[in-house]
């Protein structure tokens, strides 16, 4: 632990604020555009199919970028007030540069109508006929501003840890391991970044080959990859970023949640083992986006079931069984932060579980692509991850027990709660039904009665995007104006 | 049993499980907001409380070793194919599928497969499915709108699908791998006799 300076402590949160509030207005913006898409698939709004994609590109992309650094920004703040010190400089020179490259992937998708999808699936971006060159060439260059930005400030905050805590033996924990626990304790969060950080690490590396392979193609066409190769490259790294969003949350809900319940929850033997499986299968997990490609050899398509199956046990057996303890029988006080996270909980093991379903190979050959995808994807990030983020700005916003006298956040958050549910439940109808993912209407389809089926599931999936929508302007009106407020006892 | 197991499509299975396991996380999350009133040691609940995880872990494992040992052996890769009944070619491109008998035996650009085929049911059909330009996926659809089989359509790499058509009737294929503007328009046909 480190103790803070009032100046380092207002710097802090006056970073996390500006990082805080350019989240809260992207992210609404960023669900509308998922509106006007499934406005489109229900038939009741005309846009082009251009349209459509550049904006399912957009979506897509912004969404796992905006809540990648939302939840690292909340680690940076939490890690910088507390436990090591990091350099204020290098997470404002990170902000800029995710907003430069943030505009860049704007003007791409809006001007420039590139829609080759959030995994540029190699050869689409050069081959997709309806967008710019430029749109192309400016999309790759955004996201290697945005891989480069992640980078940095990944490896800042896993450098100043380690600075701080030791060797990469002691951030993993691997000292719990004999038979004495160490004297200097390791505080959670600082393994579980450890732990999701340096498979980011690595994914952002792979992303960086991969965007520099597709730059080389945008400026010399002749030149022909391999693409099985180049989509193991995008989906290591697109869905590591994803996974490793996820548990950079359950960092600080393990930080944070002990503050509402009175019960610590620190680094023990099963806790370190948990973490170290988890670094490990975070890394072959992503191998199930490939079982449809049967060329891959088969020990991968193996690794990737094995890897999903067996990062069941990490979560379930020592996080979910954490939450039990942190709080069964505690006589806690209830408010909108324990029950943000508690949900949070929820959602992820509700989504992990229907996701581990997907991972199964022998059902993956019937679910890949309908929406099931986006279902069980939908369920941990909206109800998962977005429910911590949301937790930890009240935090943020709130002094000590000043949320428990405020009734606004709760009737936003249930609000939104139940429309995402609702949202969620129209993609798992739509996997069931074998309707397609990615699809900008579903009029060309005959067989049985998909089209009218995927139609009829997106309007109202529109419908409940329109509440989560009130749910979530309803919680801005008490965290806009608390954020912006020059004090704050909570730090 | 058996009968119920042959009723019930791929999807209803996956959609009953995870109905299961979102009843299953709901009930603990109703029972922790209801317990939490009443105050009780933070070892004595963990001893309670890790004796049931203690369980909970035996039980996860012994699933997970058993669902990995069946499911895995139903997966859709040539090594576990039969020796098929016939060959048919499919070749994915930007917006349309071209599919004919056979082995493509020359460059893609000749190769002369239609949108349209007819195949028989009850034959173990082996489909070579390959692309000319970009990522496309080969998802066959029967007549009651239920996907049943599929393979990535994947330029330089070709993937061997094989199918059974239970029973004669329309069969439509879809392009389940985004692959440009009018990917949802990319269809063809096949008829089973």
């Amino acid at each position: 632990m480190i103790q803070a300076s009032s100046l380092e402590l207002r710097q802090h949160k006056k970073l996390v604020t500006v990082w805080s509030i350019t989240f809260l207005i992207l992210f609404p913006v960023l669900i509308t555009f998922g509106l006007l898409m499934r406005m489109k698939q229900g038939e009741v709004l005309n846009i082009g199919h251009d349209t459509f994609y550049a904006l399912m590109t957009l979506h897509g992309l912004g969404m796992a970028g905006v809540l990648f650094s939302i939840a690292w920004a909340a680690l940076f703040y939490l890690i910088g007030t507390r436990y090591a010190r990091l350099n204020i400089k290098v997470g404002y020179f990170i902000y800029f540069l995710v907003l430069i490259g943030t505009v860049e992937l704007v003007i791409a998708s809006l001007i420039g109508k590139f829609g080759a999808g959030w995994y540029l699936l190699y050869p689409l971006p050069f081959k997709g006929a309806n967008w710019a060159s430029w749109a192309t060439g400016l999309s790759i260059i955004a996201l290697i501003v945005l891989g480069v930005a992640w980078l940095i400030g990944s490896l800042h905050v896993v450098y100043a840890l380690s600075n701080k805590y030791g060797s990469f033996y002691k951030l993993m924990g691997w000292n719990y391991l004999g038979k004495k626990e160490p004297e200097q304790k390791l505080p959670s969060i600082v393994l579980i970044t450890t732990a999701s950080l340096v498979p980011a690490i690595l994914s952002f590396l792979a992303g960086a080959v991969f965007l520099v392979m597709n730059l080389m193609q945008q400026f010399e066409p002749t030149l022909a990859f391999d693409p099985l190769l180049l989509k193991n490259l995008v989906f290591f790294f697109g869905h590591t970023l994803v996974n490793v969003t996820m548990y950079l949350g359950v960092a600080w809900v393990y930080a944070l949640l002990p503050e509402y319940t009175k019960r610590e929850w620190g680094v023990n033997k099963v806790v370190v083992l948990s973490w170290n499986g988890t670094f490990i299968f975070i890394m072959f997990a992503y191998f199930h986006h490939l079982y449809m490609d049967f060329a891959q050899p088969l020990g991968l398509h193996y690794a990737g079931q094995l890897a999903s199956y067996f990062s069941a046990i990490p979560a379930t057996v020592v996080t979910m069984f954490g939450v039990i303890v942190q709080f069964y029988h505690s006589k806690m006080k209830w408010s909108i932060i324990p029950m943000t996270f508690l949900i949070g909980m929820a959602g992820w093991a509700i989504g992990g579980f229907a996701a581990v379903v997907d991972s199964t190979i022998s059902i993956n050959k019937i679910l890949h692509n309908t929406l099931w995808v986006p279902a069980h994807f939908h369920t941990y990030m909206l109800l998962g991850i977005v429910l911590f983020i949301f937790g930890f700005l009240f935090y943020l916003a709130y002094c000590n027990s000043e949320e428990r006298n405020d009734p606004k956040p709760g009737f936003g958050f249930w609000t939104f709660v139940v429309g995402a549910f609702g949202f969620v439940l129209m993609f798992y109808l739509g996997g069931m039904n074998s309707v397609p993912r990615r699809y900008s209407d579903y009029v060309a389809i005959e067989s049985g009665n998909v089209h009218h089926t995927g139609a009829l599931l997106a309007k109202i999936a529109a419908v409940f995007v329109g509440i989560i929508l009130i749910g979530l302007f309803t919680m801005y009106g008490s965290l806009f104006v608390k954020l912006l407020k020059p004090s704050k006892a909570n730090s | 049993m058996n009968q119920f197991n042959l009723l019930l499509t791929i999807q209803t299975k996956a959609a009953i499980a995870s109905l299961i396991g979102a009843v299953i996380v709901i009930s603990v999350v109703l029972f922790l907001i209801s317990t939490s009133s009443s105050y009780e040691e933070k070892h004595a609940v963990k001893e309670k409380v890790y004796k049931a995880r203690f369980k909970y872990f035996l039980f996860l494992s012994a699933a997970i070793i058993v669902v990995l040992f069946i499911s895995l052996q139903y997966i859709p890769y040539k090594k576990f194919q039969t020796k098929a009944d016939m060959t048919v070619s499919v070749v994915g491109m930007q917006w349309f599928w071209k599919m004919g008998q056979g082995v493509i035996d020359k460059s893609l650009d000749e190769f002369e497969g239609g949108n349209e085929i007819e195949l028989p049911a009850n034959k173990a059909i082996k489909f070579v499915v390959t692309s000319k330009d970009v990522n496309h996926n080969f998802a066959i659809y029967n007549s009651k709108g239920d996907l049943v089989a599929q393979t990535q359509a994947m330029p330089e790499y070709k993937n061997e699908l094989q199918y059974t058509f239970p029973k004669a009737g329309e069969y439509e294929v879809l392009c389940l791998e985004y692959c440009g503007m009018p990917h949802g328009m990319m269809t063809a046909k096949i008829h089973v006799k």
